[in-house]
């Protein structure tokens, strides 16, 4: 071996190193919370409320409260997010219009999770009255979630090759048509991916929430979108931290953190699933 | 009956300062294949786009000048830019079926343009399939995916797909050019099969592929049709040196 | 590709209405030059001008198919091949006119037993044979039977060898009709060449079937 071909092969087994690293430090971490998580969930764990300061029973309402809010955050955020998606690659041509709106989405994108849980709070708690409500933590939500959506929606549609869009209008098709019948059955897949994006990032968060939804102990169902809810993350946070009995509570925030990640995990397989037999019916050659 | 099929006069067009087409006089007559022939960027291409207005979706263009098909100003103010697209069809360099069944690949120029009848969009299909020479290979697959044909089947469809909204006119923009030698010679069978009922023009790289299938060739170099005149003429005796250096390959 | 078999269809066609046409052709002059029929020598004359424009069409139409087509390998050559064929065709047609031609010229009937002696009829059977031979090789494209032709001819070469000593003979006894003598060798001439343009037809279409090159090749026979 030359000079050259040993200081190659020796920069490249650095780098597989380092890459290989990272799917390490994964492990680690899924290792981490699965083994000390799975000891404390069994169905009990899932289904019932917490009791004795929350170091016993279960984490029930935070579940149910945190897939409310993906509900609400993705029931308002995609229409929007996808709309504002077509609306700019397939009807704005480049102008300076279309870039303001870019940069701004990216700047939306920036904006610390805390300032938007700030946000919501001054706009949707207080001015418009909502009170700590699933809708109010749901739009706060939505809002972070928006530039995700809006540029891997962009994304998707700018994947679909522009020949047939010439097709269908070269078929008498109008813009609605064509985006209508052909681009967005294309570019589903990938849409859809934007999505499971986004839910995997409003699942997590718990800084939005924080004041605008999050109760620290609530130990039943709400029964409208007006009632605020516990939540995973911000349970996790109180688990670890501000609990009455941090200590006896450790075990508890484990099994959070394990019914987090899984909640995460099956929406993301899920998903998956659901793009990969929709790809099938709209794949190019 | 209007005695041209298309009429082209005095087209000037612009694409901001750059000047693509220069003064395009040309015109077709009814059931002839007309072949542009011309090095890449020599405005064969634009001036075909021009027919089903497909330039207007290109920003900065900029023209003067009339089109004429079937008699009827393509460019007045009352021309509904989508109904002109179905009376004039397109098919493009490459293949582009829709990721739909091949029925409803056919099927889909029917269908945006409101006709809801099964029975009659069915018809339509399968004729418009008979017609584009696919029927035999796609008769029991016509659920299937378009994405399952192979590229020559594949652009047979996209002609079938046009033939289906009965154009007036048939715009075919290299159709052959990404196709092996037996899916060409499908193509230009066809092509010169469908010439008994439409009026076809070609844009093409291939000088043998105009020489075969085409009753006129129009060469075109710079934005100019230099040259227009029966196909035998052209490849026999052009009469510009031009095109005489352009079809003996001793350009530039 | 369907419309190039049809286009090369069309010109075989063609060139076999022109070869039927020449070999009337011939069989008019032998007969208008055996009868001293004006009028027959007047048809040919009429004919002539549709052989000649036969060889335009053909010319025209191997020019458009080479042009417009670009036949390849079988194509091209027969596109060749007819090419040249068009040409022996027309020269046949053109010996065949210029023969009749004498009958205008002269003021009486030739004289049956010169005739004979020159073995003119011979000659003209010879050749007709042939052509006839490649007629049918022609249409049925088969070189099998072209190669019959070229036998025939070294029989057309022979007699054309012995014809100035059959004239010289024939001169001493019949000196009234010398006239008459030179000017059959002079028919002998041109059947000799019809011969060898029958020939040359012959090793077209070989060259058409089987790609290969006879002209200046030495045969063995």
């Amino acid at each position: 071996m030359t000079g050259k071909q040993l200081k190659q092969s020796l920069v490249f087994n650095i780098f597989r190193l380092i890459s290989l690293s990272v799917v390490a430090i994964l492990f680690v971490i899924l290792g981490f919370i699965v083994t000390r998580g799975i000891k404390v969930v069994n169905w009990e764990f899932l289904t019932s409320m917490p009791k004795d300061q929350m170091t016993h029973g279960g984490i029930y309402p935070a579940i149910i409260g945190t897939l409310c809010l993906i509900a609400g955050s993705m029931v308002f955020a995609f229409p929007i997010g996808v709309m504002s998606a077509i609306y700019m690659n397939e009807y704005l041509k480049e102008s300076f219009l279309k870039k303001f709106i870019r940069t701004m989405t990216n700047n939306l994108a920036g904006i610390p999770s805390i300032v938007f849980g700030l946000f919501g709070m001054a706009l949707f708690v207080n001015t418009m009255k909502f009170g700590d409500s699933i809708i109010a933590g749901s739009l706060t939500l939505g809002l972070m979630a928006l530039p995700v959506i809006i540029r891997t929606t962009e994304e998707a549609l700018k994947s679909v090759d522009d020949s047939l869009r010439i097709g269908s209008y070269a078929l008498g098709a109008t813009r609605l048509q064509t985006i209508r019948r052909v681009v967005l059955p294309v570019a589903f897949p990938n849409i859809l991916t934007g999505l499971i994006l986004s839910i995997g990032r409003v699942s997590g968060e718990t800084a939005p929430i924080l004041f605008t939804v999050a109760a620290y102990f609530l130990p039943k169902l709400p029964s409208s979108i007006f009632d605020s809810v516990m939540a995973l993350p911000y349970h996790l946070y109180v688990l670890t931290t501000s609990g009455t009995n941090v200590t006896e509570s450790r075990p508890m925030a484990y099994g959070t953190a394990f019914v987090l990640i899984m909640i995460v995990l099956i929406l993301n397989l899920l998903a998956n699933l659901v793009r990969r037999i929709a790809g099938k019916k709209t794949k190019m050659n | 009956m209007p005695e041209y099929k298309v009429e082209v006069k005095n087209l000037d067009l612009f694409y901001g300062d750059f000047q693509a087409l220069k003064k395009i006089n040309f015109t077709a007559e009814p059931n002839t294949v007309s072949a542009f022939i011309g090095p890449s960027g020599c405005g064969k291409s634009t001036l075909l786009r021009m027919f089903n207005r497909m330039n207007d979706l290109i920003d900065g263009v900029r023209f003067t000048g009339e089109i004429y098909i079937d008699g009827k100003d393509v460019f007045a103010k009352s021309v509904d830019v989508d109904g002109l697209r179905k009376s004039v069809g397109m098919v493009f360099q490459k293949p582009n079926p829709f990721p739909k069944t091949i029925f409803e690949n056919v099927a889909y120029g029917l269908r945006v343009n409101g006709v809801n009848d099964k029975h009659f969009i069915e018809k339509q299909v399968i004729e418009a399939i008979k017609k584009a020479a696919l029927w035999d290979e796609v008769k029991d697959k016509l659920k299937k995916s378009a994405m399952e044909l192979s590229g020559g089947q594949q652009q047979r469809l996209c002609i079938a797909r046009t033939l289906a909204v009965e154009p007036a006119l048939i715009l075919m923009d290299e159709p052959a050019s990404a196709l092996d030698p037996i899916s060409t010679g499908k193509i230009e069978d066809l092509i010169f099969e469908l010439k008994n009922q439409y009026t076809i023009i070609i844009v093409t790289h291939n000088l043998q592929q105009a020489g075969r299938i085409s009753d006129y060739t129009a060469f075109f170099y710079l934005g100019e049709l230099v040259e227009w005149n029966k196909t035998k003429i052209i490849f026999t005796n052009p009469s510009d040196i031009r095109t005489q250096n352009y079809i003996t390959g001793r350009f530039g | 590709m369907t419309h190039i078999p049809n286009e090369l269809n069309a010109l075989k066609l063609s060139l076999l209405e022109m070869g039927n046409l020449v070999i009337n052709q011939l069989v008019k002059t032998k007969s208008a030059l055996e009868s001293f029929d004006q009028e027959l020598v007047e048809e040919i004359s009429r004919n002539e001008r549709r052989v000649d424009a036969y060889e335009l069409k053909i010319n025209l139409d191997c020019e458009n198919i080479l042009a417009l087509m670009s036949p390849v390998a079988n194509d091209l050559r027969f596109v060749l091949s007819a090419l040249r064929t068009n040409y022996n065709l027309e020269r046949i047609g053109d010996y065949a006119y210029n023969i009749s031609i004498l009958v205008r010229e002269i003021e009486k009937p030739i004289d049956a037993e010169c005739l004979m002696e020159m073995r003119i009829p011979e000659m003209f059977n010879i050749s007709l044979k042939m052509l006839q031979i490649m007629y049918a090789a022609m249409e049925n494209d088969d070189a099998v039977q072209a190669r019959q032709v070229f036998k025939k001819d070294n029989k057309l070469d022979e007699i054309k060898m012995v014809s100035n000593r059959t004239a010289a003979d024939l001169i001493k006894r019949k000196p009234d009709e010398v006239l008459t003598i030179l000017s059959l060798l002079s028919v002998i001439r041109k059947l000799e060449r019809v011969g060898d343009q029958t020939k040359n037809m012959a090793e077209e279409l070989i060259f058409h079937l089987e790609a290969k090159v006879l002209r200046h090749a030495k045969r063995k026979t």
